[in-house]
């Protein structure tokens, strides 16, 4: 790691020779393996090992940004001389303050796992088997597509600030992709775990759950037109509160481009829905002591009770702001320059569980599935529900085809009248279940 | 270099490959961002690499590299052949390649203007000027994104059939966002050139006109009421037809779904799948769409595909393998995003055929409907065949005349059942939907359009009950 912090470095100095005001690199060498499935075989299976170096360097205010997908000296200066000359090619940019100095925290713990790094293809490959045979138990017609697989890697980053990090990761994911068709009715759904280390990683029943939900599926039909209560299954629920979270990101709020303007301190969502972030939880999978400029993370609530506590900022949006960086700089990899994200999100749950809020509808809608990310800009939100289920007299009945949802990020936040006490949860996450009071949804039936 | 690969592809086949195939990439681009009246930020990004596969004993090996050494090379070869060889056992449906003649080619970059010559301060003042005639539209302006971007450089196909395509690709692009924003009511547009070319795509572009309509279209929306839900008789345009075409039908025609059991167009091959009034194809050859090429990644050429020819179903899009695997010969619709991606099954410029009547026809003929217009977003589930599409603006039809202006409507449905009930096309394709499309986890170039046309009885999402019950 230490031979990535030295090039990380080379190429800041190169920067700094260049004419760079301020400038960082960041630099990463990953390896991930991976087997695919389709049709119920194995298919493909692939090692990729990919390398890269980024710069980003400031010049009166405008940033540029160079990469190049080699780790050597030559090719890390060269990047660095690179990216001042895009930044010389940049108009001034009189809000850049600084990038940020270093700050100092204590690496979370069981980020890597040497067990995961050092898994071959035969894994995978037993994983896919071990999927497509607990699909096929529960319906030998199962057809099975999806595959399992990992990642590890190192990467640094070092700043003329004097920011100088190294940090080594894992992690593995199994996620299978049902499809059971009976004479044209068609029932399919996905299922997945994730971890950063092998202990956490359930690998069984995945391919069950998948086929299990995929039977459930069977039988759709359409529903009547008209104003219902929905309740939200937690990956439909999380789908919509991390794109809540999302549009609180201070760079689309200073540019006047999210609906969250001027929310900041106010009441967007019901008080009954309070979201944590916490960024230092051992093997979480979005953990990291340091955001990605080098910015001690700390845990937070983001939403509580239902108020918007505070804009997500990098350096640049923070000392625009005139306020000190709150630790949510992202970085995508070498390729990608910095932006904006959260760590790990909690969503609080609450006093029931999710069988006994859907037993309080008599007709109402179960999401267990649909893309409900209020649009960024507008706050609207128009989609399908892509699985669902039809909740009569309290109980869940046949599941449902072609639902559009059309609704707003007020309504649907605003409407929250119920968070269930039991979750879905992945390392570092909580995703319960909530329910919104009253939502227009339009069908054929 | 090309004993270089040709060694390679000798050891693979040496070593028990059944088929190999090697892409060597070696690109530079540039991009400028413009927001708020700030050029202030402009980067650069260098790719090289070369992707090695390799099929042994029916299973496939993928392994890609960032350095097109020796050395490399061979460990990618070790990689691929190996975790090819530890699947191999346990391979139920065992991959297969249809067999192609080896093609010899040079393709030169169809470029008037090699952007790399253009300097860097000209293009960042270029992107200022669009992105200064959106800012300045009107006071209720309230954000404007524009960004450029330009790639060059060259791709190498190779393969154990003997095929060497040597290819320079040469794309500009640019892109603007506008948001508009009145009272608590905040709206956006945007549009975007993108197609391989050189800098004359960008000179092409009259920023009074073309920047001037992005804002226009976004304060345009800012007094548009919420959109209805319910069901309606639907007109669209060239550009929702776009979607419509790609999302809705074209996935499902990708060979790879369909042997995968993922698409409902499946075995019915030869069938009426859609209102005999449908036509739909995939056409690479198309000059000047974003979608367009001369050689797919496996080196086979670029051909006009059919898909559906007046609503009877005539042909899927093939790799070298679905072409293997359904016994056709392949039709060079296998791409990948870059040398790290595997190639695999792809769209280009998707279309639905023009009819015979005019958009005035159309509507004169609409009693109670929704004329929508600018695709927003769409996507598909291919084995289940529903499909959903957002759109910019709709505006009610009453009685054959076009009346109030909505916003932010969905529409969906299934999707054969959906083309069954088109009723109406109009004369004139255009393609406007140059964009981007992902599948498994890769991003392609692709286009996509069509003709006004008219569908019966269309469930659209909207905020407010007011279509027919």
């Amino acid at each position: 790691m230490s031979e990535l912090l030295d090039l990380a470095q080379a190429a800041v100095e190169a920067a700094r020779t260049a004419g760079a005001d301020f400038c960082d690199s960041y630099c990463s060498d990953t390896t991930e393996v991976s087997v695919d499935v389709e049709r119920s075989s194995i298919n493909y299976c692939a090692t990729i090992r990919d390398q890269g170096i980024s710069v980003r360097a400031y010049v009166n205010g405008g940033q540029g940004f160079a990469t190049v997908q080699q780790l050597d000296l030559q090719s890390a200066r060269e990047c660095g001389r690179r990216a001042v000359e895009m930044a010389k090619a940049a108009h001034p940019d009189p809000d850049f303050v600084r990038l940020p100095d270093p700050t100092e925290a204590e690496e979370v713990p069981e980020l890597f796992d040497e067990r995961m790094a050092g898994l071959d293809s035969s894994a995978f490959v037993q994983w896919c088997l071990r999927g497509i045979e607990e699909a096929r138990e529960v319906a030998s017609d199962a057809i099975v597509q999806g595959g399992a697989g990992a990642g590890w890697g190192d990467s640094a980053l070092a700043s003329s600030t004097g920011v100088a990090l190294t940090r080594r990761g894992s992690s593995a994911s199994v996620s299978f992709f049902v499809i059971i068709n009976r004479d044209g009715d068609v029932g399919t759904y996905f299922e997945q775990d994730m971890a950063r280390r092998m202990a956490d990683l359930e690998g069984e029943a995945i391919g069950e759950k998948a086929a299990r939900a995929a039977l459930g599926q069977l039988g759709s039909r359409p529903v009547p037109t008209g104003r219902v209560p929905l309740i939200l299954g937690p990956l439909a629920a999380w789908g919509l509160i991390g794109s809540v979270i999302s549009a609180a990101e201070a760079e689309g709020i200073q540019r006047n481009r999210s609906w969250l303007v001027g929310c900041e301190g106010q009441q967007i969502a019901s008080p009954l829905l309070t979201v944590r972030e916490e960024p230092l939880i051992p093997a979480g999978l979005s953990s990291g002591a340091y955001d990605g400029e080098g910015v001690a993370r700390r845990p937070r609530a983001l939403i509580d009770d239902g108020v918007l506590t505070t804009y997500l900022h990098n350096s640049y949006t923070a000392y625009k702001s005139g306020v000190m960086p709150t630790g949510h700089a992202s970085r995508g990899g070498y390729s990608s320059s910095v932006g904006i994200s959260t760590s790990n999100l909690q969503v609080q749950p609450g006093e029931h569980t999710e069988a006994e809020l859907i037993s309080e509808v008599d007709n109402g809608i179960y999401v267990a599935y649909a893309g409900l990310s209020p649009n960024s800009v507008t706050g609207e939100v128009s989609t399908t529900i892509d699985f669902g289920f039809r909740i009569e007299g309290g109980e869940l009945t046949a599941p449902i085809s072609t639902t559009l949802v059309g609704s707003t990020a007020n309504e649907l936040l605003g409407g929250i009248d119920a968070v269930s006490s039991d979750y879905r949860d992945e390392p570092g996450l909580i995703m319960p279940s909530l329910r919104i009071e009253s939502v227009q949804i339009a069908s054929e039936g | 270099m090309r004993g270089l690969i040709e060694d390679i592809l000798r050891e693979a086949k040496r070593r028990g490959a059944s088929f190999a195939d090697i892409r060597v990439t070696d690109a530079e681009g540039t991009s400028v961002s413009v927001e708020d009246g700030q050029a202030d930020r402009v980067s650069s990004a260098a790719v090289s690499g070369a992707g090695l596969r390799v099929l042994i004993d029916g299973a496939w090996g993928f392994a890609p590299t960032n350095t097109v050494t020796r050395e490399e090379l061979r460990r990618c070869l070790d990689d691929a052949l190996g975790m090819a060889q530890a699947a191999s056992g346990h391979v139920t449906e065992p991959g297969v390649v249809a067999e192609v003649e080896p093609v010899e080619a040079t393709v030169s970059a169809e470029a008037e203007i090699d952007p790399r010559e253009v300097p860097l301060a000209d293009r960042v003042q270029r992107i200022f000027e669009i992105e200064q005639v959106a800012r300045e539209r009107d006071d209720r302006v309230v954000n404007t994104r524009a960004s450029y971007s330009d790639s060059a450089g060259k791709l190498i196909i190779a393969n154990s059939f003997g095929t060497w395509i040597e290819q320079e690709a040469m794309r500009c692009s640019v892109r603007l966002a506008t948001t508009a924003q009145s009272g608590d009511v905040r709206q956006f547009a945007t549009e975007s050139e993108a197609r391989p070319g050189g800098y004359e795509i960008v000179n092409a572009v009259d920023p009074e006109q073309w920047a001037g309509a992005v804002a226009d279209r976004a304060l345009s929306l800012l007094d548009a009421k919420l959109a209805p839900a319910g069901t309606f008789d639907i007109i669209i345009d060239p550009r929702v037809c776009g979607l419509l075409a790609h999302e809705a039908f074209g996935h499902n025609a990708e060979a790879d779904a369909v042997w995968a059991g993922e698409s409902i167009l499946a075995g019915r091959e030869g069938e009426q799948v859609c209102s005999e009034l449908v036509s739909i194809a995939d056409d690479p050859t198309l000059e000047g769409l974003n979608g367009s090429f001369r050689y797919d990644h496996e080196g086979v050429p670029a051909r006009r595909h059919d898909i559906v020819r007046d609503g009877v179903l005539v042909g899927y899009l093939h790799s070298l393998e679905t072409a293997a695997r359904l016994g056709v010969e392949p039709n060079g619709c296998a791409r990948a995003q870059s040398h790290q991606d595997e190639p695999i099954v792809r769209m280009s410029n998707t279309f639905i055929d023009g009819g015979d009547a005019t958009l005035e026809e159309i509507i004169a003929d609409t009693k109670d409907g929704l004329l929508m217009r600018g695709g927003y977003w769409g996507y598909v589930f291919t084995a289940r065949g529903q499909f959903t599409c957002n759109v910019e603006n709709a505006w009610q039809i009453r009685d054959g005349k076009v009346g109030q202006h909505y916003r932010n409507a969905s529409f969906a449905g299934l999707t054969l059942e959906m083309l069954s009930r088109v009723d109406a096309l109009g004369r004139e394709v255009s393609f406007d939907l140059g964009g981007m499309c992902g599948k498994g986890g890769q991003s392609m170039h692709v286009d996509a359009g069509g003709p006004h046309l008219r569908i019966r009885d269309v469930v659209v999402g909207g905020q407010e009950d007011g279509g027919r019950a």
